[in-house]
């Protein structure tokens, strides 16, 4: 981190708490928009309840549509919070104090999110807790061997420690809040949430050992989930393409991609909309770059993989399902854009130091890997359903409806309008983080170059 | 600003950096007998090796079954001591520090390498042709033939790639250690070999910024030609013999069993130079931790890769993947999966949990050598298994599933010698490499005496860590 701005802790208070203490002019305007989009969505949500799925584009054999998809894709960005904070967190990475906030919250929004779809696809969503093996006045027992039933498990589990995760690293900025706010009933409900922090030795060694724990314990549920939501696919063997070995960690390493892009693209937001260029300097996103070529590098080899072994396999059905993938209208333009922006467009972009420390490449380039890696999870599940049955009378096709298209604008727009609400109310940044890597950044002179350094203890 | 440069931790003489040059100069030029007693032990194992080769071979090479235990053998090399340079080169893209004391030991496992590739010549006449119509990465579509040595020329010249970038990564890792033992040591073989290798090296900062940039290069290079070689050999000498085997995330499961496997063999190496090679000063605790911690995570890792095949297997419940679970875990190997099991993953993680064990000088290398043992019993489980299979090179045979699961086969005499000649020449190698090149990397702990300082902060002593960029 050559580029370092050191400031003293008035300012970083003042920078970080400008959001929550004060109001951006567009804040308001951006958070009426939002809500209007979600509304709109939940509108479509309501009439299709009333009218039943017969208004979304799913049919007989393409019964998993848009939702799911887009259930996936947020799973996905769900990965960018435990990826950015908990991993960086044990390798001692400096670069991911300003970044680990606001990519635990969206982990948590994308959760929600994530949850949403599947919700509204099965149609009715009151019986959804029929999914828990709790039936026992019925004596009707959902299959504890399914996936299926393992998902909510899982996705609950993670957007529980997720959440207590961003909790356990707000508590000491929850405290400067209750100490700079003038409203005694602000005061009393930032003071009841700080949990009595005062900042002694114990408190801090508490925290420090919290988060490492939770870093720890949260790695395996991260793991987890995302390895359940590939297999609500590859256990299946009736659908040609999803029957591999490969999608847990495929789906995993790709989850990362997407998650850690969108992070980035956090970043640039942050830069422009809270001005908070003090803290995410270009050396930050050089960094976030970096780690990107290494992930989309190793996503792109899962990838490979994938598709050697679908052709090494030499099955007719195999075969074709790729060529439908490949060659045929309109998959074969959507898979052709996919790997533009999820792998050709992107790295070799990064290469350029230039691209990787500028806000502007860095966004536009995560923005095309989030575009390319919803249209991957798209190939994955439609052409496989088209294809699905053995004779060509019953193949079929899939369009979206304007229902499915809203609802799905609705997800983007919800995670949108809670990082917006969650900034009004407590600094996306890591006030305490920032002020640590403060005092433990240092220099050394050798010769006559001054090299960053950090004290260890 | 920090203050002023303390002394070295680990010994208070060693204050200046021509104090860590003069003394691992010295330990570098020393030999103890002991030394000879062990690289004569294992010697003597390789001379049984060649033995054991020659009894094998004089069998012939047309029956791929009594072959399994030498291709178990090449495949351990090459999951140990050839991925064992990724414990040097990724700490050093990252700039970990920790890294400084142990990155030779690791690059010098490359050497063996040489010794991997020539087991690596008679597989090329072990495995059969693709003209037996078996499944293979290198089909044509509409109907073409496949050319039926695809597998062995390109897996040849892959090793080849590996052992070559190998050894140029470790001869530009010690440029500089050669230059210094050409300045210091006394005449003999090892000066003129020195100077040799040094090539004109005077430490101008062209030559340091070239020296920089080409291990960055070389490194990244390595790793990726690993995985692509844990890719060919894992499909092309083991998947493709087994009909009905298709495992997209194999090759990545075999290359993860590849970095748990060498970060095993750096620990237990540096284990040994810690305790009995005179290195205390150098390789401290803080090396064993953190090769422990990394054995833990890449043990869990494994056993996730190793569990999503699983799951996919076990749930599609497929005529042919039955087969391949009872070949490969339930069946005649079930004793050889068992171990595996329990020295791969129960035990390191178990014992990885428990933080005094994790953090003693014990805990990791007898973790590291379980890791060792459970890589060796996979090998035997994957390789003999698949290498039993009846008809390997029969196109009347049907390439599509196992029909008929194998026995046992254990190891004969001539397997027995071949296993310890394996283990004992990849020791004795490595073991004579370090009489060339010193064990410790002489200018990256030079290095490490600017890039650290100690200085008090409030009431204590703290570490202070340069991190150029």
């Amino acid at each position: 981190m050559q580029d370092h701005i050191q400031l003293d802790q008035k300012q970083i208070n003042d920078d970080l708490l400008a959001g929550v203490l004060g109001m951006p002019k567009w804040w308001l305007p951006a958070v009426l928009f939002l809500t209007l989009v979600v509304f709109a969505g939940l509108g479509s949500f309501g009439y299709m309840m009333n009218k039943g799925l017969g208004v979304t584009g799913l049919n007989r054999p393409v019964m998993w549509g848009f939702f799911i998809v887009n259930f996936v894709f947020w799973i996905g960005i769900s990965h960018a919070g435990i990826m950015i904070s908990a991993i960086l967190r044990l390798t001692q990475a400096e670069w991911r104090r300003p970044v680990t906030r606001a990519a635990e919250v969206m982990t948590v929004f994308s959760l929600m999110a994530a949850l949403h779809t599947p919700l509204f696809h099965v149609g009715r969503p009151w019986r959804e807790m029929w999914v828990f093996p709790y039936d026992f006045a019925r004596g009707v027992w959902p299959n504890v061997r399914s996936p299926f039933v393992w998902d909510p498990s899982a996705v609950g589990t993670y957007l529980i420690a997720s959440s207590l995760f961003v909790f356990i690293a707000l508590i000491p900025d929850l405290a400067v809040i209750r100490d700079r706010a003038v409203n005694p009933l602000v005061k009393k409900i930032y003071g009841t949430m700080c949990l009595g922090w005062r900042g002694t030795p114990r408190q801090w060694k508490l925290q420090a050992v919290a988060g490492i724990l939770l870093s720890a314990l949260v790695l395996p549920v991260f793991v987890s989930v995302h390895s359940i939501v590939s297999w609500d696919f590859a256990v299946l063997i009736g659908v040609e393409g999803w029957h591999s070995t490969i999608f847990a960690p495929y789906f995993i390493i790709g989850a990362i991609h997407s998650g850690v892009s969108a992070v980035a693209m956090l970043m640039a937001l942050s830069v422009w909309l809270w001005g908070l260029d003090k803290y995410l300097r270009p050396d930050h996103f050089d960094a976030i770059g970096r780690l990107l070529i290494v992930v989309a590098t190793t996503w792109f080899f899962f990838f490979f993989l994938e598709w050697v072994f679908a052709l090494y396999t030499l099955e007719g059905v195999e075969i074709s399902l790729r060529e439908l993938q490949v060659f045929q209208w309109p998959y074969g333009m959507l898979f052709l854009i996919f790997l533009a922006t999820a792998f050709f467009i992107p790295v070799p972009m990064w290469m350029f130091k230039s691209v990787r420390r500028s806000a502007f490449w860095m966004f536009f380039t995560t923005l095309l890997v989030n575009v390319g890696m919803w249209l991957e999870r798209f190939l994955i599940i439609i052409p496989g359903l088209v294809r699905r049955q053995p004779f060509t009378f019953d193949w079929g096709t899939y369009h979206p409806s304007i229902i499915e298209i809203l609802i799905v604008a609705e997800t983007f727009a919800f995670v949108a309008l809670g990082m917006l609400l969650f900034s009004k109310f407590f600094p996306l940044i890591p006030i305490f983080d920032i002020k640590e890597g403060m005092v433990v950044r240092d220099e050394i002179k050798i010769g006559r170059r001054i090299v960053p350094a950090t004290i260890r203890e | 600003m920090a203050s002023g440069h303390a002394e070295h931790p680990g010994n208070p003489a060693l204050v200046t950096a021509e104090d860590v040059t003069k003394d691992l100069l010295g330990k570098h030029e020393g030999t103890s007998n002991n030394f000879w007693r062990v690289a004569s032990v294992f010697g003597i194992l390789l001379i049984l090796g060649i033995i054991g080769f020659v009894m094998r071979l004089s069998d012939g090479v047309s029956d791929t079954a009594v072959w399994g235990y030498y291709a178990a053998m090449f495949a351990f090399i090459l999951t140990t001591a050839q991925s064992a340079p990724m414990v040097a080169i990724a700490p050093r893209i990252a700039k970990a520090h920790w890294r400084r004391p142990i990155s030779r030991v690791a690059e010098l496992w490359t050497v063996v390498g040489l010794f991997n590739l020539l087991l690596f010549i008679p597989m090329l006449w072990i495995l059969p042709p693709l003209s037996d119509g078996r499944r293979s990465l290198w089909f044509y579509f509409d109907g073409g033939d496949v050319p039926s040595y695809s597998p062995h020329i390109w897996s040849t010249l892959a090793i080849l790639g590996l052992v070559v970038i190998g050894v140029a990564l470790l001869w530009m890792s010690a440029l500089p250690d050669f230059a210094m033992v050409r300045d210091h040591a006394p005449d003999g073989w090892k000066k003129r070999w020195a100077t040799r290798l040094a090539r004109g090296w005077i430490g101008s900062s062209a030559q340091w910024n070239m020296q920089k940039h080409r291990l960055g290069i070389l490194g990244a290079f390595y790793f990726m030609m690993l995985i692509f070689v844990h890719f060919l050999i894992s499909v092309d000498f083991l998947i493709t013999l087994v009909p009905g085997w298709v495992d997209s995330l194999f090759p990545i499961t075999h290359a993860a069993n590849g970095l748990q496997a060498g970060v095993a063999t750096v620990l237990l190496t540096i284990w040994a130079l810690y305790k009995f090679g005179g290195y205390k000063d150098y390789i401290a605790f803080d090396q064993i931790w953190a090769l422990g911690k990394l054995l833990f995570a890449l043990s869990l890792l494994w056993f996730w890769f190793w569990f999503s095949s699983f799951n996919i297997f076990w749930y599609g419940g497929k005529p042919e993947e039955q087969a391949i679970i009872e070949l490969l875990m339930s069946g005649p190997y079930r004793w050889a999966f068992f171990g595996v099991f329990f020295f791969n993953f129960l035990f390191p993680m178990w014992t990885m949990m428990w933080n005094p064990l994790r953090r003693s000088t014990w805990g990791p290398p007898i973790i590291a050598a379980s890791v060792l043992i459970g890589t060796f019993l996979d090998r035997i489980r994957l390789y003999v298994s698949a290498y039993s299979i009846d008809g390997i090179g029969n196109p009347a045979i049907n390439k599509h599933v196992v029909v008929e699961i194998p026995e046992t086969i254990y190891p004969s005499l001539a397997d027995i010698f071949i296993m310890l000649g394996a283990l004992g020449g990849m020791v004795f190698i490595f073991l004579m490499a370090t009489r060339l090149i010193p064990i410790v990397n002489i200018w990256e702990q030079r290095e490490l005496k600017l890039y650290e300082i100690h200085k008090t902060f409030h009431r204590t002593v703290v570490k202070v860590l340069g991190k150029p960029d």
